[in-house]
């Protein structure tokens, strides 16, 4: 094997020198591999080629647009400076971050989830410390109080959101009163309302289990709820509470409940995201569980004018309605190793102070990570985006998703055994202890 | 058999410039992530020697492994199984048909389709009656109600679901292969052997099964191969859900080494991936070497 | 074999296949045709698709027609940058195809007829090769690459793409190398001509055929991969089709429509080469079954 190890090093050194002669390219695509010494902070200005990764990819999403916008303004301000746009979907973006991480190759600019998800990236010292930028012009004040904690780890912040969201339930109105059904209070309320929808042969609820995460960020809640207010999982990771105790089999129990009530549609597991948002967007289901972020997809669709929403309701009396699943959003990262630190910083600095504006004029401000000014109604927002902001109002706290406090192996077996709840019916027991084994496993 | 005797310096030539980039973009890869397998390593981090325990995690304490195993190589072996009919419709193409390029052609393009047209498609053919499910609603209109299942999400059947589409969407494949192969038999040898009066399929028997098993083999280890590697469609179709019913070996590698962030544990089966084409091959030549040593 | 019994046993048994109604044609025919339908109908469902509006698709039954065609959805689709993708996906796969090519026919051709030690060796190795999946090798790819200084540069894409299909590529000439009759390269040989002459005109011109294989599948292969393309272009100006089409899938909402039309338009490159190609088979085979 040795023979052909070294054969393989020569070929790979031929190659090298080829490809060093090679390519005809746009030599400035290279971002990463930079020619010429750009050491920023001196007046002369070099060009600079700046690579923001990002996940707006469809050119129909106002998000992509306001982006587009942003970017070329910045550059015809700054004509030294050009921005490479690599705009992905989301699980490309994941998935590509990873592996440019283990090479190194990380773009100046990336996309980042909160917390446990951006951990790893911090702790491998990947990503750049951001306090100096956010106390340029004030930027840290934009943010919404106590947001960029969930990007802050010893002290210093790596990211900054591009939104803030709330999980509330979505109904249609119109289907509530062809059931003749009303809003819920409480949990048990909320079954016999599936329980009566479904006897009418209205669909209750819709719900897109093939991505794993929307049915354990519903089961969160729920956990929320039964453990009397938030930090059930902290309690764990630090060892003073395990998933058998009472408050996660009570969860386990309301969850596997709503599912045998019939509440979900058929081949629920094999519904992505999108499927089973359209679900409840085309009018075929009546409630719909989601983060804020939905706002905007559900005001383009046909059911617009006939959503309401309502606050995820107490189990057995238990939990707070004021307390959300909060999901703080994506987050844009910038590279430890940029090889124009101080460029993508100033670049990244001005993109976030400008977000908020267009944000607000794009209609896209519902579930913005930072305050903004502005008179809502009047700019043309709807009644339901009006309600959705004055939930925002009553928030007094909540719990993370799953995914974004456990590390990613106990999130994956979490994943998986909530997924497993839709297709069959387990002892809550049992559930429990699976957790508790993955959680075990995990984290030695 | 005759053989050309060249320097060793053509022998270079002809060969180095490909094995050099075969070696280096395939073979040096494997090897390190065949490495990575002995390692506890996220990906981005820190990386920690352990020698071989993922392989023993891997082997008796993952309830997906042996699973996945058996669901790859049931894959395998059904995929395999689909060649004779492709056969079949090649010998059926050639012999009834006279201008068959079209048709040939036509099986064809569900090859050419990408796999998310393929995915999109057949989740809607299977999706439930209630959803607008075309199985199901056929099934219900033509009084069999009773043999309606959730295709891709009930355990039991999804694999099978999934095999399906692939059988699909690759019997085309197989058949231009196949068709290739048939006719590049001689027309002189079957004028020969009518007159001799075997005719249909007495003179498939003796004439084209027996030229036809080099590209039979190339068909087989084709399929085979597929099926070994068959990632995209079950990501886009089930996910390998739910809760794992659908997981094969690459789509298992692939949730541990990406998304449960196990780098080192997801190498490790990798390299059981590998070791387990290793042994294909040897059996596949094997048998091939034997059947043609038969038949010439 | 007793010749003559043989006629007359099989005279009837003919005739009535030769004859126009016999009942076996009609079911294979049937049969056929009822195959073909199967497998045209998925890309006369993408047309359609690529037609309704986001509604009509997710609610409507499986064989309703679109209410008015949507045709905005291709104007989307063509919106982003679609034939700058295309290009790229034209440039990327003809240039994988030459060297692919190129390359595995010296090999294969190496492999199947010259007399060296290693020869079966070799061919194993691309055997073992052929079943990895490529998963597998994105990271440590992907740090070779960025050594290389060939990240995000179309050669990064070309050389795995062209590594990948070379094992496939090798086994199917080298198969049909073997049968070539060695009379030809020995009255060459006599003849005086070099190892590369024989090559260049006799072994390349008769192996049209699985060239043309081989021309195919490496085509099919690669033309739809979006993983490495993803991984390894960052900017949009080298971005190949499935790429494009993958991403267009957002973050919180999906087009569906405009990603349909733009697997139409994805797709009919594909589709108009391979009938092209097709009639291009067809006269290769014919010409290597009369050469026999």
């Amino acid at each position: 094997m040795s023979k052909w190890l070294s054969l393989a090093m020569a070929g790979a050194l031929a190659f090298s020198l080829t490809a060093c002669g090679g390519k005809a390219d746009e030599g400035s695509a290279s971002s990463g591999a930079g020619t010429g010494g750009d050491k920023a902070g001196t007046v002369k200005e070099k060009n600079v080629t700046i690579t923001f990764q990002n996940i707006y990819p469809d050119p129909t999403d106002p998000k992509n647009k306001l982006m587009n916008k942003l970017v070329k303004q910045y550059e015809s301000e700054h004509p030294n400076i050009k921005i490479e746009l690599d705009s992905l979907n989301t699980d490309q973006q994941k998935l590509k971050l990873k592996t440019q991480a283990a090479s190194k190759e990380v773009p100046d600019i990336t996309v980042v989830n909160p917390a446990a998800q951006m951990q790893p990236f911090v702790e491998a010292k990947l990503l750049a410390p951001l306090d100096d930028m956010l106390d340029q012009n004030g930027l840290r004040g934009t943010f919404q109080d106590g947001l960029l904690d969930w990007y802050s780890f010893d002290g210093h912040t790596y990211a900054v959101p591009d939104g803030n969201n709330i999980g509330v339930v979505y109904y249609n109105k119109e289907l509530f009163e062809k059931g003749g059904v009303q809003v819920p209070t409480t949990f048990e309320e909320m079954v016999d309302v599936v329980k009566t929808l479904k006897s009418k042969g209205i669909q209750p609820m819709a719900i897109g289990e093939k991505d794993t995460w929307t049915g354990s960020f519903l089961f969160m809640n729920m956990l929320l709820r039964t453990n009397n207010g938030p930090g059930f999982l902290k309690d764990v990771l630090d060892k003073k509470k395990t998933f058998e105790d009472p408050a996660f089999k009570e969860a386990v129990d309301a969850f596997q409940n709503l599912i045998q009530a019939g509440a979900f549609q058929e081949g629920v597991t094999s519904f992505d995201y999108n499927a089973g948002e359209n679900l409840f967007k085309t009018g075929k289901a009546a409630m719909y569980f989601m983060g804020t972020w939905a706002t905007g997809g559900i005001e383009t669709s046909s059911v617009n004018g006939k959503v309401g929403v309502f606050k995820f309701p107490t189990i057995n009396g238990k939990g707070n309605p004021d307390e959300f699943m909060l999901a703080p959003g994506s987050a844009f990262a910038i590279s430890a190793d940029s090889k124009h630190l101080d460029e993508t910083k100033a670049f990244l600095n001005w993109f976030m102070l400008n977000f908020p504006k267009e944000a607000f004029e794009a209609k896209g401000a519902v579930g913005i990570g930072q305050k903004v000014d502005g008179d809502f109604k009047a700019a043309g927002y709807s009644d339901m985006a009006m309600e959705v902001l004055n939930l925002f109002k009553d928030v007094k706290g909540g719990d993370l998703a799953f995914d974004n406090t456990m590390n990613p192996g106990t999130a994956q077996a979490h994943l998986a055994s909530i997924q497993n709840l839709f297709v069959q019916k387990k002892d809550s027991a049992e559930v429990a202890k699976e957790h508790q084994s993955a959680f075990e496993a995990n984290n030695k | 058999m005759n053989v050309l005797k060249v320097s060793r310096w053509t022998i270079a030539a002809f060969v180095l410039p490909c094995l050099i980039l075969y070696a280096g973009i395939v073979f040096v890869p494997i090897l390190v992530s065949m490495y990575s397998g002995l390692l506890e390593w996220n990906g981005i981090g820190e990386s920690r020697f352990i020698g071989f325990e993922n392989f023993k995690n891997l082997f008796f304490h993952d309830p997906v492994f042996w699973p996945s195993v058996r669901r790859t190589l049931l894959f395998a072996v059904f995929s395999m199984a689909e060649i004779p009919i492709a056969l079949l419709v090649a010998i059926l193409l050639k012999r009834y048909i006279r201008r068959p390029n079209f048709l040939v052609s036509s099986y064809f393009l569900p090859v050419i389709l990408s796999v998310v047209v393929v995915g999109q498609l057949w989740k809607t053919i299977y999706n439930p009656a209630s959803m607008g499910g075309m199985l199901n609603q056929v099934l219900e209109v033509v009084g069999l109600g009773s043999w309606t299942h959730e295709w891709l999400t009930d355990p039991s059947v999804a694999m099978y679901s999934l095999y399906f589409v692939a059988l699909w969407q690759y019997l085309g494949y197989h058949t231009l292969i196949q068709y290739t192969g048939i006719l590049n038999v001689p027309e002189e040898i079957y004028e020969a052997a009518r007159i001799d009066g075997a005719d249909g399929f007495a003179a498939d028997r003796y004439i084209t099964f027996p030229n036809i098993i080099p590209i039979f083999k190339i068909s087989i280890v084709l399929a085979f191969i597929g099926s070994l590697q068959a990632f995209d469609m079950v990501m886009v179709m089930t996910g390998g859900g739910p809760a794992h019913a659908t997981d094969v070996i690459s789509t298992h590698m692939y949730n541990m080494s990406f998304l449960s962030m196990k780098y080192g544990y997801g190498s490790s089966i990798a390299a059981c991936l590998v070791v387990l084409c290793l042994a294909a091959t040897f059996l596949i030549n094997l048998i091939f070497n034997k059947l043609e040593k038969r038949f010439s | 074999m007793n010749t003559s019994s043989a006629v007359t046993l099989n005279k009837p048994a003919a005739a009535a296949r030769r004859g126009r109604f016999s009942v076996a044609k009609t079911i294979v025919i049937l049969f056929l045709s009822i195959l073909v339908v199967t497998q045209v109908y998925p890309l006369l469902w993408l047309v359609l698709y690529s037609l309704k509006t986001n509604e009509e698709i997710l609610s409507g039954s499986f064989f309703a027609l679109p209410h008015a065609p949507q045709w905005s959805n291709y104007s989307a689709a063509l919106e982003g940058n679609y034939f700058r993708y295309l290009l790229n996906s034209l440039f990327v796969t003809s240039v994988t195809m030459a060297a692919v090519i190129l390359l595995s026919s010296l090999c294969a051709y190496a492999i199947s007829r010259f007399r060296w030690r290693y020869g079966q060796g070799v061919m194993l190795l691309f055997l073992i090769g052929m079943m990895i999946p490529m998963q597998a090798t994105l990271l440590p790819l992907m740090i070779i690459f960025k050594n290389m200084h060939v990240l995000n540069t179309h050669l990064s894409l070309i050389l795995p793409y062209v590594a990948f299909s070379m094992p496939i590529a090798v086994f199917i000439l080298s198969g049909f190398m073997k049968t070539i009759p060695h009379e030809i390269e020995e009255s060459a040989v006599i003849d005086g001509a070099s190892i590369w002459r024989i090559f260049r005109s006799i072994i390349l011109p008769v192996s049209v055929p699985p060239v043309m294989t081989v021309c195919i599948l490496t085509f099919i292969n690669i033309w739809n991969e979006y993983i490495l393309a993803a991984t390894f272009i960052s900017s949009e100006k080298l971005k190949t089709l499935p790429f494009g089409v993958n991403s267009f899938v957002s973050q919180y909402s999906v087009n569906y429509g405009a990603i349909g039309a733009f697997l139409v338009l994805g797709a009919l490159p594909v589709i108009l080469i391979y009938f092209l190609l097709s009639d291009k088979i067809t006269e290769g085979m014919v010409a290597g079954a009369v050469k026999g």
